[in-house]
């Protein structure tokens, strides 16, 4: 038993050591908690928010990953209170059970920032997101300006269709081509999924002879979709849609002629650390920002993508 | 007829084929326009089994021992990135990448099989820890990003790297473009999980420790050996897995085989083998794999949504093992 006190005692002295070393420099530290690691493109959102932080030596960053567990994501916010951080940036998992937590953090004087998805209520400094129902609109309108009079036959390989993104993605992309010549002729939730998606695709190039468009809710389904068609030899001539556009993904699909295009689901993380930076000098910052969207293909990679109207 | 059928279904095995049966039968009712009755179908979804396949190969041995294997997602996700690395990032040979994944896999099962078997933790305790451990280091070694071809040179400048060409020979076709390479490995799986189990010794002290273990033990049985080499070799599929794995993907993903162990698990029960040991035998896993693979893909050409396919295939489940669990005792 006493052994335990001691080993105990030990790990206090050494966490308390971390804790005075980290907090030597910088002028403000930020908090930030991400709901879930797991997602490469929760990963780039991170990557985007350390790289834009790093040429700021003025602040000190404090990543913390919820493990897509909401209970965990509340206690990070109550961690960052009661450690006095100078500012909270949070992609919450969820938006109902994080609302009061946050507006516990507004209420001890800690401005947060709310990146991605919202939380209920407005109480909080700022929201940062892109809009999921819009950029699933573009894929459908520029599918219409591509492929409208001509016809086409369309594979929707959907986002979890559980989750807001999945659902906004497709509401978007079906209310873009409703009333056009384009027909969605098989749909499977892949839940974002690659291994899912690539074995859907090959039901799909089972039962169907025409398929000229896939539509993949997320790159990698895109991209499983491409390797099916691929190995019966139909990936000619057929279009691969997807989004998200992560460099190492999206970008580097189209880079090498795997995807005809990819739509950018941008993380906002560079863009919110600039906007803390304001909040931290005292300006007055909007209170929504909506991220604009980028579109890559094969004409435009190489110059960075065109900016979505 | 009569006498015979029920003869047939006294069996474990004719049960598992009588399973195998129906589900063949509902593909040719629901059938998709007759998508199912092409050869492509079938060669899709003996390859899209194949996966989890080798994952069962090595779970039958430890249910067989009267054990259980949660690890077996993650441990293939730790050999798909590192298999990945070592053939795109460091250009090793690719039979000393297969080499160093097969021993790395070994190596995390057989730490399982040790906690198991010395430290005699409870076989789901010690492979739930293990689930956890070869997750946390398939996102450590690739630092939570996937691993392709698309990588950063030294110079910071990104480049796109050729796949070596091992991938492309896995995910490739032979007879004709009818049989998947990703479906020999899994056969070879089976043939050789197949050769330890019914004709060799240690086949025969699986059974013997998962029927009594103290019985075995008294009878100089190597109990704790044999247990470890169970959970080493399950170890050694789930890396086959996992190259299998991250060469249909074209791609490492640390998140690879991500809930596989549950599909595992159904396909080693569905075919028969007790998840109390003791009983068991490859050749009724092999139909549990067919008739879980069958199923999905039944659900699949016929555009089942979601809600409906999970509904389906834990009704089938249950139905199956009762079907197992009818004269088994």
């Amino acid at each position: 038993m006493r052994r335990i006190g001691k080993a105990w005692a030990c790990a206090l002295v050494v966490a308390a050591l971390f804790a005075m070393g980290a907090s030597a420099q910088a002028k403000w530290t930020i908090g930030m908690s991400q709901c879930n690691l797991g997602e490469p493109w929760r990963v780039q959102m991170n990557a985007d928010i350390k790289g834009e932080a790093d040429k700021h030596p003025e602040i000190k960053m404090v990543f913390k990953d919820a493990q897509n567990d909401t209970l965990i994501q509340r206690s990070h916010v109550e961690e960052f209170i009661s450690a006095k951080v100078n500012l909270i940036i949070i992609s919450p998992k969820e938006a109902q059970p994080l609302a009061e937590p946050v507006s516990k953090a507004m209420a001890a004087g800690i401005p947060v920032i709310v990146l991605d998805r919202d939380i209920i209520g407005e109480n909080y400094t700022q929201f940062i997101g892109a809009d999921n129902k819009k950029i699933g609109k573009a894929v459908g309108e520029w599918l219409v300006r591509k492929y409208g009079g001509k016809g086409a036959t369309i594979v929707e390989l959907m986002g979890l269709q559980t989750s807001t993104p999945g659902q906004d993605r497709h509401n978007g992309f079906i209310e873009a081509i409703r009333g056009s010549d384009l027909k969605v002729i098989f749909q499977a939730d892949c839940k974002w999924l690659e291994p899912d998606a690539r074995k859907e695709m090959e039901s799909a190039l089972a039962r169907y002879k025409r398929i000229d468009v896939v539509y993949g809710h997320n790159d990698p389904s895109a991209h499983g979709a491409f390797l099916a068609a691929q190995s019966v030899g139909r990936e000619k001539g057929m279009a691969f849609v997807g989004i998200d556009s992560l460099p190492h993904e999206g970008i580097a699909y189209v880079k090498q002629g795997i995807l005809t295009a990819t739509f950018q689901y941008p993380t906002g993380g560079d863009v919110a650390v600039v906007e803390a930076l304001k909040v931290l000098g005292g300006q007055k910052v909007a209170k929504r920002i909506v991220l604009g969207s980028r579109i890559f293909t094969a004409d435009n990679v190489a110059a960075g993508g065109e900016p979505l109207k | 007829m009569l006498k015979t059928l029920r003869k047939a279904l006294s069996s474990s095995a004719g049960r598992a084929a009588l399973e195998f049966l129906l589900v063949l039968a509902l593909g040719m009712a629901f059938n998709a326009d007759g998508a199912f009755f092409k050869l492509g179908t079938h060669r899709d979804t003996l390859r899209q089994a194949s996966v989890y396949g080798i994952l069962a190969c090595g779970m039958t041995m430890v249910v067989i021992t009267g054990g259980i294997d949660l690890s077996v997602g993650s441990i293939l996700g730790v050999s798909a990135v590192s298999f990945s690395i070592l053939t795109m990032h460091m250009d090793w040979p690719w039979p000393a990448a297969v080499l160093a994944c097969v021993l790395l896999g070994a190596a995390l099962g057989g730490v399982s099989g040790g906690l198991v078997a010395r430290a005699k933790l409870q076989p789901f305790i010690a492979t739930l820890a293990m689930q956890y451990f070869a997750r946390g280091l398939a996102k450590y070694i690739t630092g939570g990003k996937k691993i392709s071809t698309y990588v950063t040179a030294k110079s910071g400048e990104v480049v796109i790297k050729e796949l070596p060409s091992i991938f492309k020979d896995i995910d490739s076709r032979i007879l004709w473009g009818n049989l998947s390479i990703v479906s020999v490995i899994f056969f070879v799986c089976i043939a050789v999980a197949w050769v330890f189990l019914a004709r060799h010794k240690w086949g025969r002290e699986l059974y013997s420790v998962g029927g009594n273990e103290e019985a075995a033990r008294l009878s100089g049985v190597p109990v704790r050996m044999t247990k470890f080499l169970a959970y080493a070799f399950a170890g050694i599929m789930c890396a086959v897995a996992g190259i299998a794995q991250a060469a249909q993907e074209t791609q490492g993903d640390p998140e690879a085989g991500k809930d596989y162990e549950v599909i595992a698990i159904a396909m080693v029960v569905i075919g028969g083998t007790s998840l109390s040991g003791g009983r068991g035998s490859m050749g009724l896993t092999l139909l549990g794999i067919l008739t879980i693979g069958y199923l999905q893909k039944i659900l699949s050409i016929n555009a089942v949504p979601e809600a409906w396919r999970l509904m389906v295939t834990g009704v089938i489940v249950v139905l199956a093992v009762l079907t197992q669990r009818r004269r088994a005792k």
